[in-house]
């Protein structure tokens, strides 16, 4: 078997572990795990701790809002990178501080920004509040994810640094940032795994979305180290692509589906569609993503390796890319058909972050069918398609990803603070900034890579002024998403401290949990289902009479 | 001053919520400032504008690429940010 098989059998075997292990916990060592656990989570942390708040949601605020800056920050940093590309000495004067950036170096920085700082810590702040939701109980430890927000905050900048210049003084900073990441991750999960471990009920599909999801990511790590894969061009790019399709697809997947049906009122369309997109993630490889495994040999501090598969491990990869279809198409159709119902168009559409929500449900399926060519592309021996497999990752995190956690985020931001957005028009010209300008400016680049591709195999001698001048225009048009994600951001801060109060906690009310829905007057079944039922739900009728009421007697 | 009845003074007030013409009085403003600017350039088209002349060459080599005017506007927004976050933070 070649590295990719090896590496994929050992990722599937280590995930039926953890499922096996979570439906049925760790015999004798069960409280004690939980106790140390525990433990870990606040004694442990000593004075630490006590530096922030533990009110329920302070968490998940923490993660929204240094989440949606972050976001400030990475599409400052592509604006930049695109610009460069046309005009690389734009930024030459920043050289007499120290630093020289360049569109590379720029735009890969603005993936760890974007990835791990902006989506990361918007999904991983949605899961914090989903997750105790749909276990009925509450989140294990409030405190430490609070305070963990802040070390994730941290591993990014790090990274970000480690992105333009990987080594200081002689000490690789990618692996301090790793580090400081792997800790704020493990952190998280078990968090979350002792919240799931109190549930009340059976998981619904959408939690074991965003379980498995976070899971994967330190499995899938492990698999690639134990089969010595992570030092081949071929176990980089999987690695990458797992925690692609894993962390970041399946746990957005989970946010998506709970926030689809938590917006609109409507009921989960599809359990079946949710369990394909759950075993799909796992079982497949998603092609969204970068055409080689540099953030993954850069994070685990080992030496890049170009992409050289061997033919059976390009079998694997194709086979498993096409079949990454069927879990991405689920989860595109379950999301917008939710969020429809019954009817053609999204219901609640004025409520902020549903359009996003939408948009990301939307080009999800497009930019996976791209992705599938120019991936496949790129395990020939000499792509083709490679001068634009920067800008369609580009697409993926810009179109996919970020709306989806930036909307999920913006749908919860009103339970999870007690306070709405200050503005629901702002949030709106918000939402047509970002995306216009996301797609826009991300559009006009990959024509400018197509224009230089072609110029360069026609062999044209300055094959990359008609290129830079079309680039100059996408680097503009991308500008409108940093404007999008300041005024969001300023939204959100905003609404913090002046956002009109919510008034009940319908908001996320989602329709998966419930299993009871007491029937006290005749009404409508849409009534019903906009109650939070779903068609498992068993409706009790409560007893009425109309005989005059007495003293209880004692 | 007789004690009580109309010798007393009305407490400050201030809304909370903003007029939707509040923006134009600004904008005219600084369109204002601007036209007196060119004036000056007008009136006296030997002279340099006061300080202005004399900060601005202090940039030369720095602001000399076109991205400058696009991150001006994004340090504007997150400077914007972190006083609301300030003025809210100390309101109450």
């Amino acid at each position: 078997m070649g590295d990719v098989l090896n590496s994929l059998m050992l990722f599937w075997g280590l995930m039926l572990l953890t499922y096996f292990l979570m439906q049925n916990g760790l015999s004798i060592f069960n409280d004690v795990t939980k106790a140390m656990s525990h433990f870990m989570l606040e004694k442990a942390l000593g004075p630490g701790i006590d530096l922030v708040e533990g009110r329920d949601g302070s968490a998940s605020k923490a993660w929204f809002i240094q989440g949606m800056l972050w976001l400030i920050a990475a599409s400052t940093l592509v604006f930049e990178g695109l610009w460069l590309k046309q005009d690389p000495t734009a930024l030459h004067s920043l050289s007499a501080w120290g630093y020289d950036p360049t569109a590379n170096s720029l735009i890969y920085a603005s993936n760890y920004a974007a990835l791990y700082g902006g989506i990361g810590m918007l999904l991983i702040g949605s899961s914090l509040h989903i997750m105790p939701r749909l276990a009925g109980t509450n989140l294990a430890s409030e405190r430490n994810a609070t305070l963990v927000s802040f070390l994730w905050t941290l591993s990014v900048l790090v990274l970000i640094v480690a992105a333009h210049d990987s080594e200081i003084l002689g000490v690789n900073i990618f692996l301090i940032g790793t580090g400081m990441h792997a800790l704020g991750f493990i952190a998280i999960v078990i968090n979350l795994l002792l919240t799931i471990s109190e549930r009340q009920s059976s998981l619904p599909i959408p939690g074991w979305l965003i379980i498995m999801g976070m899971l994967a990511d330190p499995i899938s790590t492990t698999a690639t180290i134990i089969t010595g894969s992570i030092q081949a061009g071929a176990g980089q790019w999987l690695l990458a692509h797992m925690i692609g399709g894993t962390f970041f697809f399946a746990t957005a997947a989970g946010v998506a589906l709970y926030v689809s049906s938590s917006a609109s009122g409507n009921p989960l369309w599809s359990r079946s569609l949710g369990a394909a997109t759950l075993v799909g993630a796992l079982a497949t490889i998603n092609p969204i993503g970068d055409s080689n495994g540099m953030m993954a040999a850069d994070m685990l501090g080992v030496a890049f390796e170009q992409l050289q598969p061997s033919s059976q491990d390009s079998i694997v990869m194709a086979f498993l890319m096409a079949l990454a279809m069927i879990p991405i198409m689920a989860l595109a159709a379950n999301v917008m058909m939710t969020l429809r119902g019954g009817d053609a168009f999204i219901e609640n559409s004025d409520s902020a972050g549903i359009a996003e929500v939408n948009l990301g449900a939307s080009m999800l399926f497009p930019l996976a069918v791209a992705s599938l060519f120019v991936q496949s592309d790129a395990l020939a021996a000499a792509p083709e398609l490679s001068g634009m497999a920067p800008t369609l990752l580009l697409m993926g995190i810009w179109l996919v990803l970020v709306p989806i956690s930036l909307g999920a985020a913006l749908h919860l931001f009103p339970t999870v603070t007690g306070r709405n957005l200050l503005s629901r028009n702002r949030a709106r010209w918000a939402y047509w900034m970002m995306g216009g300008g996301a797609f826009l400016g991300l559009t006009v680049s990959m024509m400018s890579d197509l224009i230089d591709m072609a110029l360069i195999e026609a062999a044209v001698d300055d094959s990359s002024a008609l290129a830079a001048d079309v680039q100059a225009v996408g680097a503009i048009l991308f500008y409108g998403a940093a404007v999008g994600a300041i005024m969001h951001t300023l939204n959100a801060v905003s609404g913090l401290f002046r956002g009109a109060r919510i008034v009940t906690d319908r908001a996320t009310s989602s329709s998966i949990t419930t299993e009871a829905y007491s029937l006290a007057s005749p009404t409508s079944v849409r009534k019903i289902l906009a109650g939070g039922a779903s068609l498992d739900t068993t409706v009790v009728p409560v007893g009425e009479s109309d005989d005059a009421g007495s003293a209880t007697e004692l | 001053m007789s004690e009580g009845g109309s010798g007393t003074l009305g407490e400050f007030i201030q809304g909370e919520e903003e007029p939707s013409s509040s923006w134009v009085v600004l904008a005219f403003g600084l369109v204002t400032s601007l036209s007196l600017l060119i004036l000056h350039s007008i009136l006296y088209p030997s002279r340099d504008l006061p300080v202005i002349s004399e900060i601005l060459p202090v940039f030369d080599g720095v602001f000399d690429s076109g991205i400058w005017f696009f991150i001006l506007g994004i340090m504007g927004g997150v400077f914007a940010i972190i006083a609301t976050m300030l003025t809210e933070a100390t309101s109450e």
